[in-house]
């Protein structure tokens, strides 16, 4: 297919363009031309600055929104604009971008040449799909994305700093991450495996849909049944438990993805309390179904620290002591965004200041 | 059962056939003559109520066709077509079965009363050994008996036989038509068929009805209504009619 | 198949699907010793008995497992019936259960449902109506020219095309996560099935199949030439107007609750027909029995493979082409 005959010609062209072999960092000293490897291994030359950013990636929207560089955004993805319920509060600016693209299949590529961006970011999981960027549209084309992972998602800030030239912010970023991380981690450190409850994640609107990761419940001292299954679909994360396997599992805590407004909500805390196939397990026994924010596109980092606190919170109320959840989280979107209340604000669209009253 | 046509007119498309008035008497064969496109067919349906007869210009034994239930009209009058193209292939004794879907209710399965019904049809045939052979494994000759068997088990007074002896070789083809005389003598049936084949039809017919062009050239008993002067005219070409040996032989 | 072997092999036929659901109930992640099975059974019908059993077992059994095997029971037995009354009634062994349009119609409800309509719509009756709705869309369409075999088969057609373009329309709105759970609905799986989804699809699943096993030798006829049918006698339009609804019923019941779940609709009927012939006295029947035995063991597949749901298409497709292969060299003519 002519296709991938010209990714693969573009391709080989990047590799050898890259100077002296795979750069895995970028050089930051003098601006000659600098190569970074992508999520999916790919070198990608960098243009000497970016300016015109084009992020069709969620996680990255938010990462350039939180590195201050939020004014280069050119266009944005249909996610973010429509159905993300944090970015319009901590980026007010995005009610004015465009949406390039509904999903990774439906990219205009007309309004991109429009547009004019000097850099490109997509989701990694279309591998075809961002060849034929990279090939129809002659921009560098970066896929990332954490994948559900902390590291990953720190080493991604870092990256698309340099990228934007906002290497300090980066660096302030970065360290306020793992130091939160790492304050979180440690109020639970003690705690012994047998004390750690096991946790069961009803994700993406179904009972059965699971992730087989998610870092967030690990940080905050839970442990999560499904982890090492094999997902469903591979490159993904997200698998499907039979509802014996539940019950197999007799998880303490069940939660529930509340990213959707109430009436959104397929399923519902009550509606698992109520169902009688679970009515012997002790997270329904013990009335311990809760909502969490769960993944939005992978990660907001502000987000995924408030939801990581939370979580810390309810599965070691003992152990986290008296936190005040909400001027925590106001803070840290403060730090991130500059923006006041905005998790006071979300928690008006989600009610999630109800989430763990019983 | 006596079939009485009277002022039937149907037309589609540029053809009308057009028949004032006919009588089919039970106990005779009565063989439905003309050229491709005469109507032969057409006047078939009709008298079976497979094409729409206008009210009451179809009668059995007084009563409109066109008022009788489906069922019942099948219990009355049965039209075999010409074509036999099933979809699955059928032992002949569940094809023969099929003939008794008048009796038996939607959502019964026949009695052991119809079973033995079809058997019979079967014999009558001359098909008696084939009850459990597939359709596929039948002639084209041993195929039209099976069909006949089935409108046998149906059990109608009037037979309506479209074409029956087409593609047949002469000996199937003779088997067919004692087999319609046998119906008429032994059954007592009204026997309507239509017919390519002149001699067959002057031989074995007790009446014959010539179609032109949608209507009825002339009809009666062939030794009465058969002559040179109306075959020219019904066929447009000139024919002779040459007695043998007791028979008549059609040159054309 | 006559005489008494035949008639073993029958019984064998029509026993196995209740045999194979008591071994089934006793299959799944959730190990439970075969004495506490019937323990658990025991304290079901009389609950002083046996109270050291743990509830759990009962939740298991009675909300996990038998509404389950009960339905693929009943929708094995459902589709394969309606794919065999389709095949017979339009002549054609490429037919399938779905071809009037029931997939994409319900496929196109639930989507509706999941999407824009909420709640207050659930997914199982908006893929009801709409699967039925496709299919009175066919009718419709294809009465214009008088119920003709052919043209019905190409407006279901054209109608699963349009409904199917819907759908896409309806996936393109969609906000992802709603998205997901359309892709998940659409994949076809028994376990989404709750006792309140089965206590109105299961009987009509039951009596849709019942009414279809009882026109078994109607469809003989019907299976002639128009012409043919009707003079002997058979209301050809009423009567496969009937069969149309009643297979439409038993088809939309099981998509309504379980999504699609291909290839066993199409496969078995022609395994039975393979096996004892075209007469659809045995046929219809017999496709009823196999179809909810395969379906039966393609769900304990899916339950006991892996801790995750493989979905059940996959499944019968893997279990019934073999067979199809298999028998193809030694079977009968059966289509002509």
């Amino acid at each position: 297919m002519v296709l991938t005959l010209r990714s693969a010609a573009a391709g080989a062209a990047l590799v050898l363009m890259s100077a002296a072999g795979p750069a895995t960092a970028l050089q930051i000293a003098g601006r000659e031309a600098r190569a970074v490897r992508d999520s999916l291994g790919r070198s990608v030359t960098l243009p000497e600055r970016a300016e015109r950013v084009l992020s069709l990636q969620p996680e990255i929207t938010r990462i350039v929104a939180a590195l201050g560089a939020g004014d280069r955004l050119v266009g944005v993805d249909y996610f973010i604009l429509n159905h993300d319920h944090l970015f319009p509060i901590v980026f007010p600016g995005a009610r004015d971008l465009p949406a390039i693209s509904h999903t990774s299949e439906d990219i205009n590529f007309e309004m991109v040449l429009r547009l004019d961006p000097d850099i490109i970011f997509v989701s990694p999981t279309e591998l075809q799909m961002v060849d034929a960027l990279q090939g129809k549209l002659k921009r560098p084309v970066v896929a990332m994305a954490s994948m559900g992972s902390f590291d990953r998602l720190v080493e991604e800030i870092l990256l698309v700093g340099g990228i934007l030239g906002r290497e300090a912010r980066a660096a302030e970023l970065a360290s306020d991450f793992e130091a939160r991380l790492a304050a979180i981690r440690g109020s639970v450190s003690e705690i012994p495996v047998e004390k750690k409850p096991r946790v069961y994640l009803s994700f993406w609107g179904a009972l059965t849909r699971t992730p087989v990761a998610y870092e967030p419940v690990d940080a905050a001292g839970g442990v999560n049944c499904a982890r090492g299954m094999l997902p469903a679909n591979l490159g993904t994360i997200a698998t499907v438990a039979q509802a014996e396997q539940i019950l197999v599992w007799r998880p303490d805590v069940i939660l529930v993805q509340g990213s959707y407004p109430p009436k959104e909500r397929a399923i519902t805390t009550e509606g698992i309390l109520r169902d009688k196939r679970f009515g012997s397990l002790p997270a329904v026994r013990n009335g311990k179904v809760f909502y969490t924010f769960g993944f939005w596109y992978w990660w907001d980092p502000a987000l995924v620290l408030v939801e990581t606190l939370y979580l810390a919170r309810l599965f070691h109320p003992e152990a986290t002591g008296a936190v005040d959840l909400e001027k925590e989280a106001n803070a840290i979107f403060k730090k991130y965004y500059g923006v006041d209340g905005a998790y006071t604000a979300l928690c008006r669209t989600l009610e999630c200041g109800a989430w763990d009253e019983r | 059962m006596t079939v009485d046509v009277r002022a039937l007119i149907f037309g589609y498309g540029e053809f009308r056939l057009s028949v004032p008035g006919l009588r089919f008497e039970s106990r005779k064969v009565v063989s439905i003559v003309g050229r491709n496109g005469a109507g032969k067919s057409t006047l078939l349906k009709l008298l079976g109520g497979i094409l729409p007869a206008p009210k009451r210009s179809v009668l059995l034994d007084g009563r409109a066709l066109s008022e009788l239930k489906s069922a019942e009209r099948a219990r009355l009058i049965s039209y075999v077509p010409q074509e036999l193209a099933p979809a699955l292939n059928y032992r002949v004794i569940d094809f023969v079965l099929m003939g008794r879907a008048s009796f038996v209710p939607t959502f019964s399965v026949p009695s052991r009363e119809d079973r033995r019904l079809a058997e019979e049809a079967i014999r009558f045939v001359g098909l008696d050994g084939f009850e459990d052979r597939e359709f596929s494994q039948l002639s084209s000759g041993e195929r039209r008996l099976a069909l006949v068997a089935r409108t046998l088990a149906q059990s109608p007074q009037v037979f309506l036989l479209d074409e029956p002896t087409t593609f047949l070789d002469p000996k199937h083809e003779v088997e067919v038509m004692e087999l319609c005389r046998k119906l008429a003598a032994e059954k007592g049936k009204t026997v309507i068929v239509t017919l390519h084949n002149l001699e067959m039809a002057v031989k074995y017919s007790d009446e014959m009805v010539f179609l032109k062009k949608g209507e009825v050239a002339a009809s009666g008993p062939p030794d009465r209504v058969l002559s040179e002067a109306l075959l020219a005219e019904v066929y447009d070409i000139p024919m002779a009619i040459v007695p043998f040996d007791g028979r008549m032989l059609i040159l054309r | 198949m006559r005489g008494k072997k035949g008639r073993l092999i029958v019984l064998f036929f029509f026993l196995s699907p209740f045999l194979l659901m008591l071994a089934s109930l006793s299959i799944g992640r959730y190990h439970i010793p075969p004495l506490d099975l019937g323990k658990t059974l025991v304290r079901t019908v009389s609950p002083a008995s046996f109270p050291e059993v743990p509830p759990e077992y009962r939740d298991i059994l009675l909300r996990i497992r038998l509404p389950r095997l009960l339905l693929a029971l009943l929708a094995g037995a459902a589709l394969s019936v309606s794919g065999a009354s389709l095949q017979a009634l339009f002549k054609n062994p490429l037919v399938n259960e779905y071809i009037l349009g029931i997939s994409f119609g319900a496929a196109f409800g639930a989507a509706l449902s999941l999407v824009f309509l909420g709640k207050g719509f659930p997914p199982q009756i908006a893929a009801f109506l709409f699967a039925l709705a496709a299919v009175l869309a066919v009718l419709v369409v294809s009465g214009r020219s008088g119920s003709h075999t052919v043209s019905l088969l190409l407006t279901g057609v054209i109608v699963s095309a349009f409904f199917q373009a819907l759908l896409a329309l309806v996936e393109f709105f969609a906000n992802p996560y709603a998205l997901q759970s359309l892709f998940f609905w659409l994949m076809g799986s028994l376990s989404l099935a709750t006792w309140s989804d089965l206590s109105v699809s299961l009987p009509v699943m039951g009596l849709g199949t019942a009414a279809l096993v009882l026109m078994r030798w109607r469809l003989n006829v019907l299976s002639l030439s128009e012409e043919e049918a009707a003079a002997l006698g058979v209301n050809v339009r009423k009567e496969k107007l009937l069969i149309i609804v009643l297979t439409s019923l038993s088809t939309a019941a099981v998509t309504a609750v379980a999504g699609v779940i291909g290839w066993i609709g199409l496969i078995v009927p022609h395994l039975v027909r393979m096996m004892v012939g075209a007469d659809n006295r045995k046929v219809v029947p017999l496709s009823a029995a196999l179809g909810a035995s395969v379906l039966i063991v393609a769900d304990d597949i899916t339950r006991v493979a892996a801790s995750f749901e493989i979905p059940i298409g996959i499944l019968t497709s893997l279990i019934g082409i073999p067979f199809f292969i298999f028998l193809l060299g030694r079977s009968r003519k059966v289509w002509l």
